[in-house]
């Protein structure tokens, strides 16, 4: 008699078949795929930083994406990586929790995570689970100075960024047979600037810097006016002004500046954020030019740059490579890297590869990553740049130089015509 | 109430042999779960049982966990003393502002503002302070050791997170039934009456703030050497107090279980959230949820879910069960 299918017949042959394709054919297909390495990027791509967050999570994910599309970690037979994302929210609990699940799922290395809280809560937990971590962008000091072996930093830390900035006077002070700078130093009250303020200071004073500081004027973030403050400096009479600036008090002293027709060779930012902010250069137009701001930058003239920001601005039109999406993809550029070298997943594998490290690249001003005992990159660097007809161009250091720096100033403020 | 207790030593049968099957990434969700339970009922002391509502507990949660921190760093003073050390200080701190804001009979929002100016007087103090890190945050050294309080897997934090769950429980229970526990009653749902019956609102009022204070404190500690990072803004500013207090909210303001419910509802949520939309590419959408869940939970549990577990539960139990 002939058996009709019946409902639970054909469950009963669909189970066989799928066991015997279980058993005999995905084991085939697995074999002829090449493996997959799980790398994890951590940012905060939600919560107050989520902007910044994004183009990270972008860089990292686009590094990982092109070394796939050359043929992956080739010495382990074109293994293929992968992403694994995750938010910690810019929050410390969120970042921890978020690592340890990328672990559990098989993370062989972690990269992120730009806030230097959330990476001490993550190198930590990397030191506790024993998994490879690379700080893309995270500056401050203490993190590597735990003595942690799993964790290495491409970034610059901050004690780079007034060494930078004592580099590239000393440059200019030579090339234009300047002995001595009268200066006065302005922050804002906040604690950022408060601290890039005193750090610049203690700097000079500690190598004994041929820059005499007249005056540290301190103001509060988000002042109105700053007559009163630019009277002082007029009263000095500096030679180079020293500020650290957020891009609204930025103008505000641009602008008085010119109302109080202050006297000034030239206006030198020991770091701030202030001065290359597309509005502030909007808005000023040519009152902007000639300002120069010491800033971890993207290396302008570096082939790499020029790749990846082309490919980066095709992906994400209207976004570029800047400071932080080019520190993530560079993250991952040296994790795939130590990977190539290491050939194994192991974790003291890849520690041992990233230890040697040594990787060639023009994208981020600075040379070849290469990390010290701490993990810190020792060729990490910040870049001088300056507006020049109202664009920003890197001048210093001349191997990533778009243009040569313009010191003192050739027309005063309210000399521009404007 | 045999019930009950049976239910809660089978529960922490359960809690206690759960790490025997579960990953370190789960261990680690249940930390959260345990540690913001005991946040929450430490808060709940305070307000849930005596009334006045406080908006600064991050205060309380930053000074035990900087303090303990920086005996440990500084003088070798390890956690396990320096968090009562710590619990004294926020103790002290909390008396303060209870002697200030009791003793010239602040009510309502007035307290409310007051504990909140105080929370961040604190946090901008400590944003100025060097040797507490200032702006930088303070870093702690992983020294991994039982004196140093530092593990390097989930498993003993989990059990300290589930220790410190237990100890709130019971003190909570026992405030409960003490006399002190009925005038905190009696001064949250009464204030005049329970003075015209000669209860001295002001001495229990600041017991109420001495215990709330301590013992989040004590938790400041846990938080410092599981997260190794402590920065004014992510310990002592007012989102932190917020997180304290949604648990106890939601679970059941003024009830042991209230603030357990809450945190076993809201944390693993929005962890489970979190991972499920971010590994979709999908970040943000965890938080639409979470938002959505707070607002649910307000309009369809206003008095908190355990009263609306004691509703459906007490006709089964009987009547004359207590819960």
């Amino acid at each position: 008699m002939k058996k009709k299918m019946n409902r639970r017949t054909f469950l009963k042959y669909s189970a066989a078949v799928g066991a015997t394709t279980a058993i005999a054919g995905v084991p085939t297909l697995l074999r002829a795929q090449a493996p997959e390495i799980k790398i994890a990027s951590i940012q905060p791509v939600t919560g107050v930083l989520s902007d910044i967050g994004i183009s990270m999570r972008r860089g990292n994910q686009m590094a990982v994406d092109d070394i796939n599309a050359k043929g992956g970690i080739k010495s382990m037979g074109g293994a293929k990586l992968r992403l694994l994302l995750g938010d910690s929210e810019a929050k410390e609990d969120v970042a921890r929790s978020e690592a340890e699940r990328v672990i559990k799922d098989g993370a062989t290395c972690l990269v992120g995570p730009f806030l230097s809280g959330n990476a001490m809560t993550i190198a930590t937990l990397c030191e506790q689970r024993g998994v490879p971590f690379v700080m893309d962008v995270a500056a401050a000091d203490d993190i590597t100075r735990k003595g942690f072996k799993y964790t290495f930093r491409v970034f610059a830390t901050t004690s780079k960024f007034a060494d930078s900035m004592l580099f590239y006077m000393d440059k200019i002070m030579k090339e234009k047979n300047i002995s001595k700078i009268r200066g006065v130093v302005t922050n804002t009250g906040d604690l950022f600037g408060r601290v890039q303020g005193a750090t610049f200071i203690k700097a000079l004073k500690d190598k004994k810097f041929p820059i005499e500081v007249l005056g540290h004027i301190e103001y509060p973030l988000g002042i109105q006016d700053l007559s009163a403050e630019i009277s002082k400096i007029k009263a000095l009479k500096p030679d180079v002004l020293f500020p650290v600036a957020r891009p609204g008090d930025a103008k505000l002293m641009i602008r008085e500046l010119y109302k109080q027709r202050v006297e000034l060779q030239g206006i030198i930012s020991p770091g701030s954020p202030g001065w290359y902010e597309p509005e502030f250069i909007r808005d000023m137009k040519a009152l902007a030019d000639f300002v120069m701001d010491n800033v971890p930058w993207y290396n302008p003239v570096g082939k790499m740059y020029k790749e990846v920001n082309s490919a980066f601005s095709k992906k994400f039109p209207g976004k570029y490579i800047d400071t932080n999406s080019g520190y993530a993809y560079l993250g991952v550029l040296v994790i795939a890297d130590a990977l190539e070298r290491a050939k194994s997943t192991k974790p003291d594998d890849i520690v041992a590869a990233l230890k040697k490290t040594y990787f060639k690249q023009d994208l981020m001003v600075g040379l070849a990553v290469s990390f010290d005992e701490r993990g810190d990159n020792v060729n990490a660097d910040t870049a001088m740049i300056q507006i020049i007809g109202q664009s920003i161009k890197v001048v210093l250091p001349e191997k990533a130089a778009e243009a040569k720096y313009i010191h003192p100033m050739p027309k005063q403020i309210w000399d521009r015509g404007v | 109430m045999k019930i009950i207790y049976s239910f809660l030593s089978i529960l922490l049968l359960i809690l206690l042999l759960l790490p025997n099957f579960v990953s370190d990434y789960i261990l680690g969700i249940f930390v959260l779960i345990f540690f913001y339970a005991y946040m929450g009922q430490s808060w709940n002391v305070l307000t849930g049982y005596a009334g006045p509502i406080s908006l600064g507990h991050s205060l309380y949660l930053g000074i035990g966990a900087y303090i303990s921190t920086k005996l440990a760093m500084s003088f070798g003073v390890t956690p396990w003393i320096g968090m009562w050390v710590g619990g004294l200080g926020a103790a002290l701190v909390g008396l303060a502002i209870g002697f200030l804001g009791f003793r010239f009979g602040l009510k309502g929002v007035y307290f409310v503002l007051l504990t909140i100016a105080f929370g961040e007087i604190g946090r901008l103090t400590v944003l100025h302070l060097k040797p507490l890190g200032h702006m930088m945050g303070l870093f702690v050294d992983f020294k991994p050791g039982f004196v140093n309080f530092h593990f390097r897997g989930n498993l003993p934090y989990y059990y300290i997170a589930l220790g410190f769950v237990v100890f709130s429980l019971i003190v909570v229970r026992a405030l409960e039934v003490s006399k002190w526990g009925r005038y905190f009653v009696a001064l949250r749902e009464d204030e005049d009456a329970a003075e015209s019956l000669g209860v001295n609102v002001f001495k229990y009022k600041m017991i109420a703030i001495g215990i709330s204070s301590f013992m989040t404190a004590l938790g400041g500690t846990f938080y410092a050497n599981y997260i190794f990072y402590l920065h004014p803004t992510s310990v002592m500013s007012m989102w932190v107090s917020i997180e304290i207090i949604m648990r106890p909210i939601i679970g059941g303001l003024g009830t042991p279980f209230g603030p357990l419910i809450g945190s076993f509802l809201l944390t693993p949520l929005s962890e489970i959230a979190r991972s499920y939309f971010t590994k979709a590419g999908l970040e943000g959408i965890h938080i639409v949820i979470y938002g959505l869940l707070l607002i649910a939970a307000v309009l369809f549990f206003p008095g908190g879910i355990f009263a609306f577990i004691k509703k459906i539960v007490k006709p089964i139990l009987g009547e004359s069960k207590e819960i």
